[in-house]
């Protein structure tokens, strides 16, 4: 690709409006039967959030977020505009079939529903503990850390997937009616809410909401982290070791999250005085959880490198940049690799190693980095492909189950408790027989691609539903 | 001398046009086989699925171009193809039939009608355009 000087036109993007270019042909119509379909993106966002009929999701105040619980429509709005969010960052994805490998779409439905089923306890348990307002203090401490797992994927998975998703999935099984757990919807849902209002403190919960934007770190810190960039042209030496590193890190973060994206934590973009965009993209490449990450520790790999992303917007005629709901960077041109002129990286060893310990790797270092980065993923490639299934699925479970809620019981301090208490590293029975249901006609793989990742499924609580039902029949 | 031969999705731009033999992974194993030969670089990689895992080694070790039956620049495979520079095309469809992969409603014979058209055939892939990666059928001699 030849590096011709060109115009960044990606600020038009954040003019109130501006609709946004379309990343996808595809088109949106979730419970909104009869009405005209969504498109993707910035003008998506617009007309979900025109469809509501609640305030919830316009920029919300402090004190609204704390309150106790949502009303009906309040979580009628957020069911239909995380159904929309969901199909915007994830439809296309869900073109990727089988593996190969892991058997994803099984573990990933099997957790979609023990997460509905069994988060609302922990998570009541953990706003017990700390109170509403200590939860939108965790959210908070992503404004100043890096290499941290309370980032966008985490928190949006709590309402997205153990919320959205789970509910989805059970009620495609028919093993709840829409009306059911209404209760312990909104006791996952305030606790998402929590958590990314207090990271994003602009009234927002979502990135699709600012234009897909996450520039959440504090200046202080950004001003550190910029004063670090070691900048290089494209065909220096540098510019190859960086993106290399940072390819082979991002690989190792998928492959240790069993394939999925919580291994991947981008915020930004932030603009730079040069006219660049910064990308923070946080690689957590050895969660200590995961009894599997042992080649990771053998090799010496840290819970998280952070590499910094300065991208030449003009070089590369910038026309749209997301950082979406599911921390992953998309732009339009496609490739921005060739116009990355500046970078950074960072070692955070263990998930709570001080921001003061934290330690910058120069690039020209890069390289003993790189080797410790290839062989722990040969060797966990190699440890995976000896797996049975029953193993990989039950483990691929345990990286949604657990993970994704992982980072806001650790910085609480009800992480133990959980464990030992609330058994989260246990099974519920239901959901060990669903593993037997879940392969009859074609269930997993037809029902996570067609009904959850394409915004199809997600019922609404009807009038009758009373916000403090759980499940109360089985008939 | 060249004609297409299938089309996808691009998962990225690139001016990079990578030639060389298809070769279909199935297992896990075929790809350990591969990186173990020594001869990643001589192949265009050939799979059905568009994730990551399953060609985790290949894309660490560098692979020349790659292809896939599913999947799209979303999804995780075309991510990491576009951080490796890999030159990748996505679900790709060949030029002179109409079956086409539909999620969760597309049978084996889709797959191996593809597989056995491309396999051990020379190709050259174009990533120029924005969103449709081809792949040309090199012939002997060109």
């Amino acid at each position: 690709m030849s590096i011709t000087s060109k115009t960044a036109t990606y600020k038009l993007r954040y003019e109130p409006d501006d609709d946004g270019l379309r990343f996808q042909r595809l088109t949106y119509e979730g419970n909104f039967v009869g009405l005209e379909p969504v498109p993707d993106g910035i003008l998506g966002d617009k007309m979900m959030r025109r469809r509501a009929k609640s305030g919830v999701l316009d920029s919300v105040s402090k004190d609204e977020v704390l309150r106790r619980q949502f009303t009906l429509d309040e979580l009628n709005d957020l069911n239909n505009y995380l159904a929309w969010n969901i199909w915007d960052v994830l439809v296309m994805r869900a073109t990727e079939g089988a593996s190969g490998m892991i058997p994803r779409q099984e573990y990933e439905i099997l957790a979609f529903m023990h997460e509905f089923y069994r988060w609302p306890e922990i998570l009541r348990m953990t706003t017990d503990e700390v109170g509403a307002q200590g939860v939108m203090d965790l959210g908070a401490t992503a404004r100043r850390e890096i290499g941290t797992k309370v980032n966008c994927v985490h928190d949006w998975c709590i309402g997205a997937v153990g919320f959205g998703m789970g509910r989805c999935g059970l009620l495609a099984l028919e093993a709840i009616q829409p009306d059911d757990y209404v209760e312990e919807s909104n006791e996952i849902l305030k606790f998402m809410q929590r958590v990314l209002w207090g990271k994003r403190q602009d009234g927002y919960i979502l990135n699709s909401q600012d234009r897909y934007r996450c520039r959440s770190l504090e200046p202080e810190i950004l001003d550190q982290l910029v004063g670090e960039l070691e900048d290089f042209e494209r065909d220096e030496p540098k510019h190859d070791a960086f993106t290399r590193f940072n390819a082979a890190a991002t690989l190792l973060a998928f492959l240790d999250h069993f394939d999925c994206r919580l291994g991947l934590g981008d915020t930004g973009p932030y603009p730079l005085p040069d006219g660049r965009v910064l990308i923070v993209r946080d690689l957590f490449t050895n969660e200590e959880q995961f009894h599997w990450s042992d080649v990771c520790d053998h090799e010496g790999v840290p819970h998280c490198y952070t590499a910094t992303l300065a991208i030449d917007a003009d070089a590369m005629g910038l026309a749209e940049i997301r950082v979406n709901d599911i921390s992953t960077t998309f732009t339009r041109p496609k490739n921005y690799v060739p116009y990355i002129t500046g970078g950074a990286v960072f070692v955070r060893e263990k998930w709570n190693t001080p921001m003061g310990e934290v330690r910058r790797v120069a690039l020209d270092d890069l390289g003993p980095e790189l080797e410790k980065l290839q062989q722990a993923t040969l060797k966990l490639y190699g440890k995976l492909a000896r797996m049975p299934r029953r193993e990989l699925i039950t483990n691929g479970h345990w990286v949604y189950f657990v993970d994704m809620i992982l980072p806001h019981l650790r910085l609480a301090g009800t992480y133990e408790k959980a464990c030992t208490d609330y058994d989260l590293w246990e099974i519920d029975q239901r959901v060990s027989n669903y593993y037997y249901e879940i392969t009859k006609r074609k269930f997993a793989h037809e029902v996570v691609p067609t009904r959850i990742f394409s915004g199809k499924g997600y019922l609404p609580f009807s009038e009758k539903a009373d916000l403090r039902s759980s499940k109360y029949r089985w008939l | 001398m060249s004609s297409i031969v299938a089309e996808g999705y691009n998962a990225f731009e690139t001016e990079q046009a990578p030639t060389g033999v298809v070769k279909y992974l199935r297992t896990p194993n075929d790809v350990l086989a591969l990186i173990q030969s020594g001869r990643l670089k001589d192949y265009i990689i050939l799979v059905r699925g568009g994730t990551t895992t399953f060609l985790a080694p290949v894309l660490s070790m560098g692979a020349t171009g790659i292809l896939t039956m599913s999947g799209a620049p979303e999804s995780h495979l075309g991510i990491l193809s576009r951080e490796f520079q890999t030159p990748c095309v996505m679900t790709i469809g060949l030029t002179d039939s109409d079956s086409r992969y539909r999620p969760a409603s597309t049978d084996d014979a889709h797959f191996e009608a593809i597989a056995q058209r491309l396999e051990g055939k020379r190709v050259r892939l174009d990533c120029g355009d924005d969103h449709v990666g081809r792949i040309y059928l090199e012939e002997i001699g060109a």
